[in-house]
């Protein structure tokens, strides 16, 4: 009887969900944010989305405590930092200031928009990096899944910065959030949390 | 005496001028050596821009003296490179010759010291405290030096100086070291039948990456570039080169990189013939090889020789240059202060070299390529606003570019944050980078 009910594939399926190790999650630095998505923090292991209006609203400044603290903690495990397509060119100065390591930093400059997906797609999946950012105007969901798929199994953290104007369209990412500034604050409105609480939160991010 | 000059060796020497200077492996003295190796076993390098060749032996296979050093000096112009050159029973009488511009050919070493004579001891690529303690006791040209008593010239110079005199008039020995080219693969595959699938080429190729991997592997070498050239019948061959980021001798990272380079190819024809050909070999060594893997064992190791496939892949597709890191630069002006950086030191580099800005000195994540004008004079108004500043950027005076800026940290109406400055000497506003 037992072997007939551990023979049944829901038992299993549910088994094996619980049995996964639990992806790391790496804290946003701010509690506010913490507090709205799961486990505490940015995902690993998945897309998330990030649509803003405009560059220079502190989008790369959200992800940098994790980024630094993911290259930090991963020792020797190879945690690179691929950025494909930015809108302009990282300033190394900058960077080493706030502590990423350039030497596992790596800018992909792709000359159309498959071919930055394809590279995303290669980096995501390698195992190789904690997190691969891309720049992107458009992307048709089929190409959103296949980021997300290539994220699953490599691990990382696969971040996509895209106009505000893609809010409406369905999308994969497991997270999916717009950024805006009013008067000093920024506000991160999460649109999409899977396990976590959707909301507005206001941050003091300068 | 016949007899005897027979066995003697003769010199044939080649000064370049001026050799290109590419930083680029193998040199280009060793490329010239290379090809100087057709006329005769023994060529020797005279760094930095000159050769000599003992060319006694081939006179027997190139006919008479003149004719030879004719064919010599026809195959540096064919490939265009200037050179002069001497014929000489030494080495260094050759070089002297050819450095003071004589189509030199002396054979007989009792002529040797009167042919010198008249030579300014300039030719001589001595160090120049050495001609000036010549000049200094009078001698101009070589004769002067001859002429000198022995003891004497002993006495000042040492007497390494009396043997490089005998040595350079053919009266003593010159031992010199022979060239060695620089091992490479190189392998031609004719194929049984004729591929016209870049799949099935694939598969053909494999054994010849094999014996490439298992070349270097008994040399304890890799390479960064393999360069495959595939033959068809009716058009012309098709070149590709197989970029590594880094050393290394893994038939793995070989096909990884092969597989990315076909699957792109639209063969013209079918392919007859393939050349793999390698690079120059270079050392593994702890150096080349993964630093992270040597300090944090096996499983980093693995994970690193990924980083490095994944790299290999994008290049593979979307070429060399779209694939970067960037580095800290120790300048004053920001433009100048990072840098791309194609050759991937994956190993050493500290990780904030350069770095000139402390910890609380704003500076964006973005740098534009070129600073955009705001206002070409006072500070504009409206749509965005001064949050920061100014902190003051004077630099590059020494040469060109010299700066004089004020930066500001400034909103913009949107909400984006951006590094703005004001040129002291026009008074014109910029926007020079975006904080994101």
């Amino acid at each position: 009887m037992l072997a007939g009910l551990l023979a049944d594939a829901r038992v299993w399926k549910l088994k094996g969900a619980s049995a996964a190790p639990p992806r790391p999650v790496w804290p946003t630095g701010r509690p506010a944010l913490d507090a709205h998505l799961p486990g505490g923090g940015w995902p690993t292991a998945t897309l998330v989305e990030v649509l803003i209006a405009d560059h220079g609203l502190g989008e790369v400044q959200l992800f940098l405590p994790a980024l630094i603290a993911s290259q930090r903690e991963a020792l020797g495990q190879t945690p690179w930092l691929v950025w494909i397509a930015p809108p302009h060119e990282p300033y190394a100065p900058a960077l080493a200031q706030q502590g990423v390591d350039l030497r596992r930093f790596l800018v992909v400059r792709p000359a159309s928009a498959i071919e930055a997906l394809w590279a995303a797609e290669q980096a995501l999946s390698s195992g190789a990096c904690a997190a691969v950012f891309l720049w992107l105007k458009g992307g048709d969901e089929r190409w959103l899944r296949r980021l997300k798929l290539a994220a699953e199994e490599g691990g990382a953290l696969g971040v996509l910065v895209r106009p505000d104007r893609h809010r409406f369209e369905s999308s994969p990412a497991s997270l999916r959030f717009s950024m805006s500034r009013e008067d000093g604050t920024l506000r991160v409105e999460l649109l999409k949390v899977r396990g976590g609480r959707p909301g507005s939160i206001d941050l003091d991010l300068r | 005496m016949p007899v005897y000059a027979r066995s003697r060796p003769l010199w044939y020497a080649a000064v370049f001028s001026p050799l290109p200077a590419t930083g680029s492996s193998p040199e280009p003295l060793h490329r010239l050596a290379m090809r100087a190796q057709r006329f005769t076993s023994f060529v020797s390098l005279e760094p930095p821009g000159a050769l000599v060749l003992e060319i006694r032996g081939s006179l027997r296979l190139f006919g008479p003296l003149e004719s030879l050093k004719n064919r010599i000096d026809a195959d540096w112009e064919e490939i265009g490179v200037r050179a002069r050159s001497a014929v000489a029973p030494s080495a260094p009488a050759a070089l002297w010759l050819a450095r003071a511009g004589e189509q030199a050919l002396i054979e007989d070493p009792a002529a040797l010291a009167a042919a010198l004579s008249h030579l300014p001891i300039g030719c001589g690529a001595w160090d120049a405290k050495r001609l000036e303690r010549l000049r200094a006791i009078g001698v101009v040209c070589l004769g002067d030096l001859l002429r000198l008593p022995r003891a004497g010239l002993a006495r000042r110079f040492g007497a390494d100086f009396i043997d490089e005199l005998d040595a350079l008039c053919a009266r003593g020995p010159a031992p010199r070291r022979a060239f060695v080219a620089p091992e490479l693969f190189h392998e031609r595959c004719e194929f049984e039948v004729e591929i016209d699938r870049t799949a099935m080429l694939s598969v053909a190729l494999g054994p010849m990456i094999e014996r490439c991997a298992r070349f270097l592997r008994e040399r304890q070498a890799g390479v960064r570039r393999l360069r495959l050239r595939l033959s068809h019948r009716a058009a012309p061959a098709t070149r590709l080169t197989l970029g590594f980021a880094g050393v290394t001798g893994d038939a793995r990272r070989f096909d990884g990189v092969l597989a990315e380079h076909l699957s792109r190819l639209t063969l013209p024809a079918p392919v007859r013939s393939a050349l793999l050909a390698s690079g120059p070999l270079e050392r593994l060594s702890a150096a080349t090889l993964d630093a992270f893997g040597a300090a944090a064992g096996r499983d980093a190791a693995g994970a690193h020789a990924g980083a490095l496939q994944l790299i290999e892949r994008l290049r593979a597709r979307l070429g060399e240059k779209a694939v970067y890191g960037v580095s800290a630069v120790a300048e004053h002006r920001p433009e100048a202060a990072s840098r791309r950086v194609h050759a991937l030191r994956l190993v050493a580099a500290p990780a904030a070299d350069g770095l000139l800005v402390g910890e609380d000195v704003p500076r964006p994540v973005w740098l534009l390529q070129e600073p955009v004008l705001l206002a070409p004079r006072a500070a504009p108004a409206g749509d965005w606003r001064v949050e920061q500043g100014p902190e003051r950027i004077e630099s590059g005076w020494w040469d060109d570019a010299g700066i004089a800026r004020d930066y500001y940290v400034a909103r913009h109406a949107h909400g984006a944050r951006l590094w703005v400055f004001q040129e002291r000497r026009s008074g014109g506003w910029y926007l020079h980078g975006v904080f994101a």
